[in-house]
């Protein structure tokens, strides 16, 4: 049974902004998106580069290094040459809390 | 006194009308040799940079050069054979430097700067700035940067038969029509759909003059007199059938050839290279197995110009890629391959053959010695000229054997046409003609 861990305050997540969290020693990337939060792994699959120092546009993360895509929602790439998917975390607000699903 | 240099003077001057008589300088000129890099390898011209069977999959990559610059052969994601330039957009560097291999794209090592596998600029670090803790960007690219304006440089790209040719002049003429009908039907007997495999390569630094080597591929006279090998074992004559074919252009020409049935005939035993004592210590060597698609000669020796020659003789079947570096010095590099449908039997019958060329061939050996031999008188002595009148002094077109230098002096009518041409008014070609921003 995977559990929900209380990851950072909601009001934490900047709107239209990415920030990084440590979680569990993991290093989780969390983006604030029309109101939504989004949680993917802070690592860049392609140059190991830090998706939270990289720039949001809409639901796509631009990678600080070499300007590969994904998309914050399901971790998919959407632009080269990251080729690879970025994992994602359920996410659930509770309390103004953000929770993580963490297996 | 006048101080006018006589022994090396500073333009070729051809003795009598034509081109019989060569100026050494040609071969030792470094400002003659700027220009033909320029005029033959960098604008007008096709260079060949390898075949589609080195880079058979998506990803795959070949590094080579064009003239003196390196470009990479690619297989992109789609298919479809890319060439690009080996010089980042960014700070210029060499970045490639493998031979071969397989890669999703290209970064530069500098700056990490990175592209697709057709030469288009991925990514820049930090493009956007370094990201303060209040979520703004600070440094990086100026907001108008388009990296789609900072690809590397496309080199124009065109295959005939599994082989392909490139160039930075995206205004060249065709592929076909650069080869002509004449020599086109040499190059499709060779290569003539079938997919080729890859046995393996040569490479060596002859120092001498690029164009030496065309000039070996375009001189019947000497394989049946240099060559002892060639005259011991029966495999080239003076008194083979042969022709001798060039291109409208007489830039092109081919040397086709068929051996005799006698072997070591009587005719020839007067030529001081016959040495009737030499024997194989394998005779399988000569195991010479006549394929369909020669349809009749045993070897056909055609030479493209500026960059390659297409080899068959016998079974050996190869390119040679030239690759200058300098006016005195050029690197060769020697691509034996066959065909997916040999037989085991065939393939080793081709790689045994090939013992024929390259730096150590039992035949090319000869070829590199003499090349740099000529080279060292001819920076001795610049004011002298070289002959080229076996055959008579004019071109001619098709000539029904070997005992000429026609496609010699061929060469070199062009090479004047070209090398003397006044330049092209700068208000009208400069545009046209700007190859350092191949975009298409």
């Amino acid at each position: 049974m995977s559990q929900w861990i209380d990851a950072v305050a909601a009001d934490e997540v900047p709107q239209d902004d990415v920030i990084g969290v440590q979680v569990q020693g993991l290093d989780i990337a969390l983006y604030g998106v029309n109101g939504e939060i989004y949680a993917t792994d802070n690592l860049c699959t392609h140059g190991h580069a830090r998706l939270c120092d990289g720039f949001l546009e809409g639901h796509e993360i631009e990678c600080p290094l070499h300007q590969g895509k994904i998309d914050v929602r399901n971790g998919q790439p959407t632009c080269q040459p990251i080729t690879e998917p970025v994992r994602t975390y359920p996410v659930m607000i509770e309390g103004g809390r953000v929770f993580l699903q963490i297996d | 006194m006048s101080a006018q240099a006589t022994i090396f003077p500073s333009e070729p001057k051809w003795e009598l009308e034509g081109t019989s008589r060569i100026p050494f300088l040609t071969y030792t000129s470094e400002e003659l040799y700027k220009r033909e890099l320029e005029h033959f390898f960098y604008k007008g011209h096709w260079c060949y940079v390898g075949l589609e069977a080195e880079v058979p999959n998506p990803g795959d990559f070949k590094r080579t050069v064009v003239g003196e610059r390196s470009v990479i052969m690619t297989r992109d994601a789609d298919g479809q054979i890319n060439v690009v330039e080996n010089v980042c957009a960014h700070r210029g560097m060499r970045f490639c430097r493998e031979r071969h291999g397989n890669k999703k794209g290209f970064t530069c090592p500098y700056h990490q700067w990175s592209y697709t596998l057709k030469g288009d600029l991925q990514g820049v670090p930090f493009r956007r700035g370094v990201k303060q803790a209040d979520g703004s960007f600070q440094g990086g690219m100026p907001t108008d940067f388009k990296p789609a304006e900072h690809g590397l440089t496309k080199l124009k790209v065109a295959t005939r038969g599994g082989v392909v040719f490139a160039s930075f002049d995206h205004e060249v003429e065709s592929l076909d029509d650069y080869l002509g009908p004449e020599i086109g039907q040499y190059f499709d007997r060779l290569f003539n759909g079938r997919k080729l495999t890859i046995l393996g390569y040569n490479r060596q630094r002859i120092p001498g003059n690029w164009k030496l080597m065309q000039e070996n591929i375009k001189d019947p006279y000497h394989p049946g007199l240099l060559h002892t090998w060639f005259v011991t074992f029966g495999l080239w004559r003076a008194d083979n059938k042969s022709e001798l074919v060039m291109d409208a252009k007489h830039r092109h020409a081919a040397m086709i050839s068929t051996r005799g049935t006698g072997g070591e005939a009587g005719q020839v035993t007067s030529v001081s290279s016959f040495k009737q004592t030499m024997q194989l210590n394998d005779p399988s060597f000569l195991d010479i197995v006549q394929e369909p698609w020669w349809d009749g000669p045993t070897a056909v020796m055609t030479t493209i110009f500026p960059s390659v020659i297409l080899q068959q003789q016998v079974n050996s079947v190869s390119t040679r890629h030239i690759q200058p570096n300098g006016h005195g010095s050029f690197d060769f590099v020697w691509t034996h391959f066959g065909f997916e449908d040999d037989s085991e039997e065939m393939t080793q019958r081709r790689l045994r053959q090939a013992n024929l060329f390259g730096p150590a061939g039992f035949v090319s050996a000869d070829d590199g010695e003499v090349i740099e031999f000529s080279q060292q008188a001819f920076e001795s002595k610049p004011f002298h000229r070289a002959l080229a009148e076996l055959g008579g002094r004019e071109v001619n077109e098709h000539t029904p054997h070997m005992v000429t230098e026609t496609l010699i002096r061929g060469m070199y009518e062009y090479w004047r046409q070209v090398m003397e041409a006044p330049d092209v008014p700068a208000a009208a070609g400069a545009a046209a003609r700007d190859c350092g921003h191949g975009t298409a």
